[in-house]
């Protein structure tokens, strides 16, 4: 320790104190933000869903409806990430990008049609909204809370509307093949389907649910070109497993809030 | 000069940093509030012990990479903690009571996929989560296996602007919907009542 006269000491200590006071202030600003980028790597909690229970709906018609689209979807970053690499040259034609838009989206449409009337052949007399409808039916049978469960084709006739409690109406909008992974590229069968449920003659919505099904096998696009009973199977498989799906998520909801 | 007390802090604040940079944890679960009493309260009201829940999949350490930079995507807790939790949810929820010891029915259960992958396109990004979880039921007097069955849940997502929230969402899903398929399997209903059911559906 070195000895210094006491101006000088109480010089030398009073610079002391405001450093330490300085080194706090920006240790405590430090620790701060340290914590607020710990917490903004944390995210909030989902929301707990919402739904009004329906447990008194012993008999059920579920009835298919709307359009099912089949596709393959690519998810394909060509061309455009080129277009972009070519565009970054020519920073100065700020128009090129929208029409680079275009051009990604029309040749990458073209593959999708491409693809998906190779596996068409395969599959035209399938009816993906009656094999939802038919598997969920199954599935809600099977759970023994229902005493009857009907599938209809078209909209319940006006003597019989009354029959049942409540009515399912399911949708597939689309369906088919999904690129699910990169590197190898692999694609699984997906539906994505709707359904809500409402009392006849009210128009008061119970329960619904969109649900993205996908399914947990992958393979490479090839096998389904190349092998259509497989193509087929497969196709049958997600329909079948979104009916699942909408029953499960239907029989879960039944109790909520109870 | 330089105060020295600042070093010790500015490296926890850069490691910090890079460590946010380089790999985020998601606090991925299954809260109560989102549970329902389902089908597996149809079963009478039993002791059930969760005993073991083992992680099978191929690669522990992550649930996957970030599309970006390609740093690690972990949970906040270990997923095996995870899932032990939500089939305590499921269960308690259903007026199941959970006990450590002299259960009726002993449940067993192993991860095998808890994984986060994202397919990159022009514009936008889809997100597939997967969760695939084998339970095994077990009467617990005798030991008799009474049900063992898979249950997967898969959530697929396209966004056009990546968001790190979107991740834990993706994964939260996958988990919910395979606890809502547990929860609604006739079959896993009648195992926690103590029978072997006849499958009434194929293992999903």
């Amino acid at each position: 320790m070195l000895l210094c006269p006491d101006g000088q000491r109480s010089s030398a200590d009073a610079i002391g104190q405001r450093t330490r006071s300085v080194v706090r202030r920006i240790r405590s600003g430090v620790v701060a933000v340290a914590l607020l980028s710990l917490w903004g790597c944390a995210s909030t909690p989902a929301p707990a869903p919402t739904a009004r229970p329906f447990d008194d709906v012993r008999r059920l018609a579920i009835i298919v409806s709307g359009e099912s689209a089949l596709s393959v979807v690519g998810h394909d970053a060509e061309p455009g990430r080129t277009f972009d690499e070519i565009l970054a040259w020519y920073p100065t034609k700020p128009w090129m990008r929208p029409l680079a838009d275009l051009v990604h989206k029309g040749i990458n449409r073209a593959r999708e049609l491409g693809r998906t009337a190779t596996i068409s052949g395969s599959i035209d007399d399938l009816a993906p909204r009656t094999i939802v409808a038919a598997s969920m039916a199954r599935t809600l049978r099977a759970s023994g809370w229902f005493d009857e469960i009907r599938t209809l084709e078209r909209e319940p006739t006006a003597e019989d509307r009354w029959r049942d409690d409540a009515v399912v109406r399911v949708m597939v909008p689309t369906w088919g093949l999904v690129r699910v992974r990169e590197d190898p590229d692999l694609v699984a069968g997906f539906a994505e389907v709707r359904g809500y449920l409402m009392a006849p003659g009210t128009g008061v919505i119970r329960w619904e649910a969109s649900q993205d099904v996908t399914a947990p096998e992958q393979f490479p696009l090839d096998a389904f070109k190349k092998d259509h009973d497989f193509a087929r199977q497969q196709l049958v498989d997600i329909l079948e497993r979104a009916g699942q799906r909408l029953a499960s998520e239907l029989m879960y909801a039944r109790s909520a809030g109870r | 000069m330089r105060p020295r007390g600042l070093a010790p802090v500015s490296l926890v604040l850069a490691l910090t940093l890079a460590g946010c940079a380089m790999t985020t944890a998601l606090d991925v679960g299954y809260p109560e509030q989102g549970a329902n009493r389902a089908l597996l309260a149809s079963a009478a009201p039993r002791r059930v012990q969760i005993s073991d829940v083992v992680d099978h999949r191929m690669e522990t350490a992550r649930v996957g990479t970030k599309p970006k930079d390609g740093g690690d995507i972990v949970t906040s807790r270990p997923v095996v903690d995870i899932v032990r939790e939500a089939l305590g949810v499921e269960m308690s929820k259903n007026r199941h009571v959970l006990v450590s010891d002299r259960p009726d029915v002993v449940l067993t259960a192993a991860v095998e996929v808890f994984r986060l992958d994202a397919v990159q396109g022009y514009r936008s990004l889809q997100y597939v989560g997967e969760a695939i979880i084998a339970l095994t039921v077990v009467d617990g007097s005798t030991g008799d296996t009474l049900l063992t069955r898979r249950y997967v849940g898969i959530r697929r997502r396209e966004v056009d602007k990546p968001d790190e929230s979107q991740w834990r969402e993706v994964l939260d899903t996958a988990l919910a919907r395979a606890m809502h398929d547990l929860a609604t399997d006739p079959d896993l209903v009648a195992a926690v009542g103590g029978s072997r059911a006849p499958s009434a559906r194929p293992a999903t």
